[in-house]
């Protein structure tokens, strides 16, 4: 009977789950029309970058230059083993752009907008708000969501840029100002070994997905929230749990492609 | 039916059936609102009076029966018909649901700026002729945080009339405020129904104030109309329900207990386990 018990609990998560995807899935072809309508009046797309990109942006700063300065550490004490150090510049270059910028900014930018963009959401609904523009005839799926979606897609890529701009300044201070590497190597190994293609580009592109993906939860479980304030608490945690989720499993998705070359 | 003028009703529901859940809120429900007037619909909490707005207002499609408003069969409409006629009627939540990251001046120019391409000049005019209409012109530069209920409550008024909408629906407008601001409230909606022209639906289950701005009255139980007339008939009537919801009984025929088994029996089952 136990076991029953375990293995029906199992099917009534897993399919929980899947509707709820299914929903996110089914939210996100209702919210499609809205993003063609708020590209148009890109001013509040403006307004919101604005508003998400400076709630993250100190944060993307602090940690970019924290997660920099601790790569050119660790990566030092390694590669001097194999006296190696005048790659420290790649090697901390290669990890930020194609690693560690896209993926901890989504995680920043999760925890920090992210939350911040389901409760706002979940509380206008809560409040009445998004009713109240219903019957002043304005849809609040262009006018509110659609806004804040674009917002999130385009500030994480701009945000993993600036994450590993910072990281590598950050590096570059340790590995010359504190361990003694000489600037001018520091530089030109980075130079000649990182490719724009396969690295920059790759990094850029996992941003961009991260970006979706995680405005895409924030948003749903925004307007999907129980117009309670206990509701709007749970979603505001799901947003996060569920988007470090998708963030670090479909970073192993497409690292996979990626180093396969496909 | 036709209560004050005789002219077409502006609002008119028949055979209205709604279903929430399994639990039917309104079983062939009708009644009718004539243009100009104002109508209250009473009830106790619970009888659906919130919920009945929302029908005529096209968020939720009724199981059986219409819902006509200007002519026009609300459920039927296509979304862009049903928010094209929603900007011809104004709605005051009893949140106010104003935007709070908007301050007073803005959230009446919201509806304005969403509907039509006014120069600034233009909507700065029309914004401070809605907010001189409630007394809050004053107030343009607030954010709904830092207004009283009373005051919310004009604003989303001066808002919902942004438009200059043929109806405007209040849902309790005077639940939750003090004496004063009732007052002003009541004033306004009595005096912006005859100045501007309008139609006004009131929900309300304040017996005193639904009786002395509105023409018509209709108080709902159980799902349908259980009595409807001007304020002085309903005083008069006689039949016990609404003598009790009018006088305000605690008991009647909506009975004080919540359905239980029998008292006696109750007490005293603890003691035979």
């Amino acid at each position: 009977m136990r076991i029953v018990g375990i293995v029906s609990g199992l099917g009534r998560r897993v399919i929980a789950g899947v509707t709820r995807l299914g929903r996110a899935a089914l939210f996100l072809g209702r919210l499609a029309p809205g993003l063609g309508i708020a590209l148009m009046r890109f001013r509040l797309v403006i307004q919101q970058i604005y508003m998400t990109g400076v709630l993250t942006l100190v944060i993307v700063l602090v940690s970019g230059a924290f997660v920099g300065m601790i790569l050119a550490l660790q990566g030092y004490n390694t590669l001097v083993r194999y006296d190696a150090q005048s790659s420290l510049g790649l090697l901390v270059a290669l990890s930020l752009t194609r690693e560690l910028g896209p993926v901890l900014t989504a995680l920043l930018f999760a925890g920090r907008a992210g939350s911040a963009l389901t409760a706002e959401i979940g509380l206008m609904k809560a409040t009445e708000q998004l009713d109240g523009m219903e019957m002043m005839a304005v849809d609040p799926l262009p006018r509110v969501v659609a806004p804040r979606f674009w917002a999130g897609w385009i500030a994480v890529p701009l945000l993993a840029m600036i994450f590993s701009a910072v990281g590598i300044i950050g590096a570059y201070i340790v590995a010359v100002g504190d361990l003694g590497l000489d600037g001018g190597v520091f530089w030109s190994q980075m130079q000649s070994g990182v490719s724009v293609r396969d690295d920059v580009l790759g990094g850029l592109i996992k941003s961009v997905v991260f970006g979706f993906v995680v405005s895409w939860i924030a948003v749903f479980e925004g307007y999907d929230a129980k117009p309670t304030s206990e509701g709007v608490s749970r979603a505001t945690t799901r947003t996060v749990v569920s988007s470090s989720l998708a963030i670090l499993g479909l970073d192993f998705i497409m690292t996979a492609f990626m180093l396969r070359g496909l | 039916m036709e209560a004050t003028k005789g002219s077409k009703p502006l609002v008119a529901v028949q055979g209205l059936t709604f279903f929430r859940d399994s639990r039917a809120i309104f079983q062939d429900l009708s009644l009718s609102v004539a243009q100009g007037s104002v109508t209250a619909i009473m009830g106790g909490s619970g009888t659906g009076k919130t919920t009945l707005l929302s029908l005529i207002g096209g968020r939720l499609a009724p199981a059986q029966g219409t819902v006509e408003v200007a002519g026009e069969l609300v459920p039927t409409l296509s979304r862009k018909a049903l928010f094209a006629l929603r900007r011809r009627m104004g709605m005051l939540f009893q949140s106010s649901a104003l935007l709070t990251d908007l301050d007073v001046f803005e959230n009446v120019a919201f509806p304005i700026r969403e509907h039509t391409r006014l120069p600034e000049p233009i909507i700065r005019n029309l914004v401070l002729m809605k907010l001189e209409l409630v007394g809050l012109r004053g107030a343009r530069t607030l954010y709904p945080a830092e207004l009283s209920g009373g005051m919310a409550r004009r604003v989303a008024l001066a808002r919902a009339l942004a438009l200059d909408p043929l109806m405007v629906m209040y849902d309790e407008p005077f639940t939750g405020l003090d004496p004063i601001s009732m007052a002003v409230i009541v004033k306004l909606i009595r005096e912006l129904n005859d100045a501007l022209g309008m139609t006004s639906i009131v929900v309300t289950h304040d017996v005193a104030e639904a009786c002395s701005i509105a023409d018509y009255i209709y108080l709902l139980g159980d799902g349908r109309v259980i009595a409807e007339g001007t304020p002085a008939d309903m005083r008069k009537t006689t039949a016990p329900e609404v003598r009790q919801f009018m006088a305000g009984l605690p008991d009647g025929p909506v009975a004080f207990h919540y359905p239980a088994p029998e008292y006696v029996s109750d007490l005293t089952v603890g003691a035979t386990v």
